[in-house]
């Protein structure tokens, strides 16, 4: 194995250049500030959302670069570690990269119409960059520690934005319950990584993987194991520890809605899929520490009552906030279907094609919102009604994120869904399927609602819309269109989530 | 290079792009897109003429054309062609009949001033590009497919007048009926994938051949649990529904008779080329399979022959010349039927043929009659037409006698080879094939009896109306089709006159060399192997003379003809049908199949129909709705969990992940 070999290089670049999609957004949130120093008293908007588009592109242009000319994937000679193992860059790593990136790029160019007649436009932007950089930095954690403090640096700037609309009562509320329930789950993740140091004597997963094997102190590290994963199922606003998504979605600038249901929920997918099955392979744990099972209880539950609660909604950003949270649990079937020798690869990639198609249609889905919020209709389902008629395109948008969300065809998310599924019942895990497809099928309701109200009812008030905003319309279009090409473009996403998952196993 | 069967694929597809054209532009086309049709069928005629020479030299031709599924490890759905004798005669036969209704067309409907020609002349193409896809088909499904198509165009044509009542009655009926059918037809279409997990025609891996290999013990399929015999007979039955359906075969030959609201020349496509024979000439082409499995043979035989003789005597008393046509099209499908399944393959194909030329030439009379009737077609009205319109009583006249089976007419030969196989096979010792030729035999005299009942009627004594006495007149583009199949109703018997060669010893039976060579599995000499090792028919080695059997139904036929005579052929003849007292009145109701065909549907199916509404409306709505009023509570109970303080969700968290830590705990034992 060269771990300092990158390929397509004529000459050997030095290991570090691998993490060139964290450091180029960590780059660019500095850079952003700079731009504030610089012009402290107006800067323009338009060159704020400028770099951070520009830098969010260019690190998705090179995520994908490395994506496809196997950088730190089998091709090349496997992954690439970095940093005594803290870090390691491999197919991954890259495909959840791929995420974070072009969620980050649609959510700032939505945020310049957004963010008009806002102040502190510059700490927006660049919060979300440094986020970003924590969400790429999640997605190549290796040790423990770097788990933790990648966590941190996606959470910590997420309180902040969450609060962003400082003279919004929501807003603020929302920030501190959010700030607060991470707090209590960061203690948790902390609590239960230093169990597992205890039993271990390590932190590097490869090496936590290699010691779990002594069956002494099994309940500690069942301990451990469970309050990690409770950390985690903060991140990916899990059941139980789902409590601050609605508020914090609901109450957040729609854009950081969008960021935090697609790009945040997919970090912390990345970081759950390779501590559990690097660190907690199911060949090695010791019997009683089985964590499928309680990745089965939690899908399970997730999914339902994400669903179950989405239904009863008269919010339309509220009914989103639990339907992210109800395709947390579609997402958590990755790590519930796993068995010792099954088709791993197939079960978690199959999750990874999943979070990347939702990547699309639920950032989608919240911009819309964003400009809905922005045009200053109502949010509930009624001042939806007859949207369509001032706003057909946009709406033909919102419809395609809909259906798409549902599972239907022809959109991205139906054949995400259908191979998730189908990965679990070729798994043996039939019954996981059989409960999302109800899930599913539930789901359908409630979006269909938001179409229902845009095309078939009768306005009830006239609505007021006189701006066409070009950021939102673009980052909404592209969502859109994104959401479409995926079901034809399904095939290579598909093929290289499976084979860079089936390199973890 | 480039030979003639490379352009097989377009034999089907002129008659398409002439669909196409007449659909888009037939508006703006001289003559509503006739001549497109006339053009498309004529170069289909004229590579099917150069097909069949080729396959004269001693070519076939199979080849894949398309593979528009592709199973990973199941089976891979195909387009293909299969060119080989039968096949080649098919095509032969099909588009000289559908160019030469199409030229008819021209004085049966441009000429009448029909509106909605582009219509019309698009459901003429896409029928005979579906019939000619069918026909060249070299997989079951493609042909299940085309059969389809074929249903459908026919259902578009027979209710072209759709403005009047009867058409689209008529055209619902056919359509349904003829569904029926395919129902079962499509089953056997998927147990023959589930079976052989191929359903190719040819071949050493198709599936009569595998079928037979699997009855020798070569090799095994999987039958469902069922003997292998036991097995291919109900799949060869539950492909024959297809075929019931669409041969207008007992009980599923009600549709027919209703078809004739269609326009005539449509009538004429239906029964002589397109729809009706399609039927036939599937259990043809997989008669291999048919072959291996007695009772299928038996039963085939028994419906053919019951048919012959219970639609024989249904048309003895129709009023409406078309009608008379129609019970005699369902009478000699029956012999066809009939013949296959009394092993005489050559002779039902060879009956096959010379209908399609009688029937269509006796159709397109017809249509001459009804446009100098002005569309009236109740020969009661008729009468004299024959100094009037010579040309179409002469041909007429030679139809006839075909159809009647009158020595040395097509009809007498082909009809004859059908008796006389069955005959000989029954005599090996098989009591239904016995009743089956019995009954075709007794439907030889019904057919002269009913056939020159119409033509006495029609052309012969006094007009009996003011139209008969001065009908409107014909051109060539209705003398011209006549004549054609005028003549080929006389002579087309002349390819296989068997008993002048069992008499004489010369070898002039060509259709059965014809159909000798070809795909070693599709050929004469292979069925008769089946024939013999199967269903044992001629293993007793039978000899018998052509001729007894020959001058019984020739005797018989004419009998038919002189009673017809007798009877009908006076300058004021009266309607006999009275003396047949109570059985009048059965025959002209059909023996009253409409009725229960009817009560099955509205009496039985709809009641069944509302006891599965019922349970839909209220058990599985029941507990579609229950399922959502349920959902909806416990979601709106869920949503009361998100109080919205912060402190409760704390405590929920952190009881959760205790509740989850003690479960796994317990059951992980960790606290021991």
């Amino acid at each position: 194995m060269t771990p300092d070999a990158l390929a397509l290089q004529t000459e050997t670049v030095a290991a570090w250049t691998a993490l060139a999609p964290a450091i180029l957004l960590g780059l660019t949130g500095l850079a952003l500030l700079g731009v504030d120093t610089l012009w402290p008293d107006d800067p323009s908007n338009a060159v704020l959302a400028g770099v951070a588009a520009a830098g969010s592109i260019l690190s998705f242009a090179v995520t994908g670069w490395f994506l496809v000319a196997g950088t730190g994937q089998a091709s090349t000679g496997g992954a690439i570690a970095l940093y005594g193992d803290a870090l390691v860059v491999d197919g991954m790593s890259l495909f959840f990269t791929l995420i974070f990136t072009v969620v980050t790029a649609m959510v700032v160019v939505a945020a310049y119409d957004y963010l008009d007649d806002h102040s502190h436009r510059a700490e927006f932007y660049s919060l979300t960059l440094f986020a970003a950089t924590g969400m790429a930095v999640m997605a190549t954690a290796n040790s423990l520690a770097t788990v933790f403090i990648s966590l941190e640096l996606a959470s910590l700037p997420s309180y902040a934005l969450v609060a962003f609309l400082k003279t919004d009562r929501g807003s603020v509320e929302a920030g501190l319950k959010y700030f607060l329930i991470g707090a209590v789950s960061s203690a948790v993740l902390a609590f239960g990584i230093s169990l597992v140091y205890a039993v271990t004597g390590s932190l590097v997963l490869g090496d936590v993987a290699a010691a779990i094997g002594t069956p002494e102190m099994a309940g500690v590290l069942g301990l451990g194991v469970l309050m990690i994963l409770g950390g985690f199922a903060f991140k990916t606003a899990s059941v139980p520890f789902h409590f601050w998504a609605p508020e914090a979605y609901e109450g957040a600038p729609a854009p950081i809605s969008a960021f935090l249901s697609s790009a945040s929920k997919a970090a912390g997918f990345a970081v759950a899929f390779r501590v559990f099955v690097q660190a907690f392979p199911l060949e090695a744990v010791p019997a009683g520490v089985d964590w499928v099972i309680a990745f089965q209880v939690l899908a399970v539950v997730t999914m339902t009552l994400g669903n179950f609660a989405a239904a009863t909604q008269e919010n339309v950003k509220r009914m989103l906030a639990y339907s992210s949270i109800g395709h947390a649990g579609y997402a958590l079937i990755g790590l519930a279907a796993l068995t010792a020798g099954g088709p791993n690869g197939d079960v978690l990639g199959a999750s990874m094609a999943h979070l990347l198609v939702y990547g699309f249609m639920n950032t989608g889905a919240f911009l819309f919102i964003a400009l809905v919020e922005h045009w200053g209709v109502g949010r509930t389902f009624e001042d939806y009604n007859g949207l369509a008629s001032t706003a057909p395109i946009a709406a033909v948008a919102m419809t395609v994120f809909m259906f798409s969300l549902a599972g239907l065809p022809p959109f991205g998310g139906f054949l995400s869904k259908y191979v998730l599924f189908y990965s679990a019942i070729e798994a043996g895990f039939w019954w996981l399927a059989a409960v999302g497809a109800v899930n599913s099928a539930l789901s359908l309701f409630y979006y269909s609602r938001v179409v229902k109200a845009m095309w078939i009812e009768t306005p009830v008030a006239d609505f007021e819309i006189e701006s066409r905003p070009v950021g939102l319309y673009t980052a909404v279009l592209f969502a859109g269109v994104g959401t479409l090409l995926l079901l034809p473009g399904f095939g290579p996403v598909i093929e290289t989530a499976q084979t860079v998952a089936a390199t973890l196993f | 290079m480039v030979g003639i069967f490379d352009f097989t694929p377009a034999i089907v597809l002129l008659p398409f792009v002439s669909f196409l054209i007449a659909l888009a532009v037939g508006d703006h086309l001289p003559k509503g897109g006739a001549l497109a049709g006339i053009t498309a069928t004529a170069g289909s005629l004229a590579l099917a003429i150069g097909t069949v020479l080729a396959v004269a030299g001693g070519r076939t031709y199979d080849a894949t054309l398309y593979t528009w599924a592709e199973g990973l490890e199941a089976v891979n759905l195909t387009f293909g062609v299969l060119i080989d004798p039968l096949s080649a005669l098919m095509l032969l036969i099909v588009t000289l009949v559908a160019f030469l209704v199409h030229v008819f067309s021209l004085g049966y409907m441009n000429d009448e001033d029909e509106t909605g020609l582009p219509r019309y002349y698009a459901g003429l193409g896409l029928f005979t590009a579906s019939m000619l896809g069918f026909v060249v088909a070299d997989n079951l499904l493609m042909a299940f497919m085309f059969f389809e198509l074929v249903g459908l165009c026919s259902y578009l044509l027979i209710g072209f007048h759709f403005r009047e009542p009867g058409p689209p009655s008529a055209a619902k009926k056919a359509f349904l009926v003829t569904r029926f059918g395919d129902y079962f037809f499509l089953v056997g279409v998927v147990a023959v994938f589930g079976t052989f997990g191929t359903a190719a025609f040819v071949g050493s891996e198709s599936f009569p051949a595998l079928a037979e290999a699997a009855l020798r013990g070569e090799t095994s399929v999987n039958t469902f649990g069922f003997a292998p015999q036991t097995w291919f007979t109900i799949v060869g039955l539950l492909v024959l529904g297809g075929v019931i359906g669409k041969s207008a075969q007992y009980p599923l030959h009600t549709w027919l008779p209703d078809a004739m609201e269609g326009p005539t020349p449509v009538s004429a496509l239906i029964h002589a080329a397109t729809m009706v024979a399609a039927g036939v000439y599937l259990v043809a082409r997989m008669y291999g399979f048919y072959a291996i499995s007695p009772t299928a043979l038996a039963i085939i035989a028994f419906v053919g022959g019951f048919t012959a003789l219970f639609a024989a005597t249904m048309g003895l008393v129709k009023r409406e010349i078309k009608q008379v046509l129609a019970y005699s099209t369902i009478s000699q499908y029956g012999y066809m039927m009939l013949a296959l399944g009394g092993g005489g393959y050559v002779a039902a194909t060879f009956h096959l043929m010379t209908h399609a030329f009688f029937k269509a030439l006796l159709f397109l009379g017809a249509g001459s009659v009804i446009i100098a009737m002005h569309h009236n077609e109740d020969m009661w009205d008729m009468g004299g037409l024959r100094s009037k319109m010579p040309v179409t009583y002469y041909t007429f006249l030679s139809g006839s006698l075909a159809l009647a089976g009158i020595f040395p007419f097509a009809g007498f030969w082909s009809k004859d080879e059908v008796l006389y196989e069955t005959l000989l096979h029954g005599l090996d010792g098989d009591p239904i094939l016995l009743a089956a030729y019995a009954m075709g035999l007794l439907a030889v005299f019904f057919t002269g009896l009913y056939t020159f009942r119409m033509v006495f009627l029609t052309f012969h004594g006094d007009p009996r109306s003011g139209t008969a006495e001065d009908p409107h007149g014909v051109r060539w583009n209705v003398k011209f089709p006549l004549v054609v199949l005028g003549v080929l109703a006389a002579v087309a018997g002349f390819v296989n006159m068997v008993p002048v060669k069992k008499v004489t010893g010369l070898k002039i039976d060509f259709l059965h060399k014809w159909l000798e060579h070809g795909y070693a599995g599709l050929t004469v000499e292979h069925y008769g192997e089946l024939l013999h090792d199967f269903p044992h028919y001629g293993s007793a080695g039978l000899e018998l003379s052509p001729l007894g059997p020959g001058a019984v139904s020739l005797g018989l036929a004419l009998a038919g003809a002189v009673v017809a005579h007798r009877l009908y052929n006076v300058p004021e003849p009266v309607e006999h049908t009275d003396r047949l007292g109570e059985i009048k009145t059965v025959l002209y109701n059909n023996y009253y199949q409409d009725e229960y065909q009817v009560w099955i549907a509205n009496g039985l199916t709809r009641s069944i129909a509302r006891a599965a509404n019922k349970f839909d409306g209220g058990v599985v709505d029941g507990v579609v709705n229950g399922v959502s009023s349920v959902s909806l509570f416990s979601g709106s109970r869920i949503r009361r969990i998100q109080t919205g303080v912060v402190s409760n969700y704390a405590v929920l968290l952190t009881l959760g992940l205790t509740a989850l830590i003690l479960a796994f705990g317990l059951a992980g034992g960790w606290f021991v």
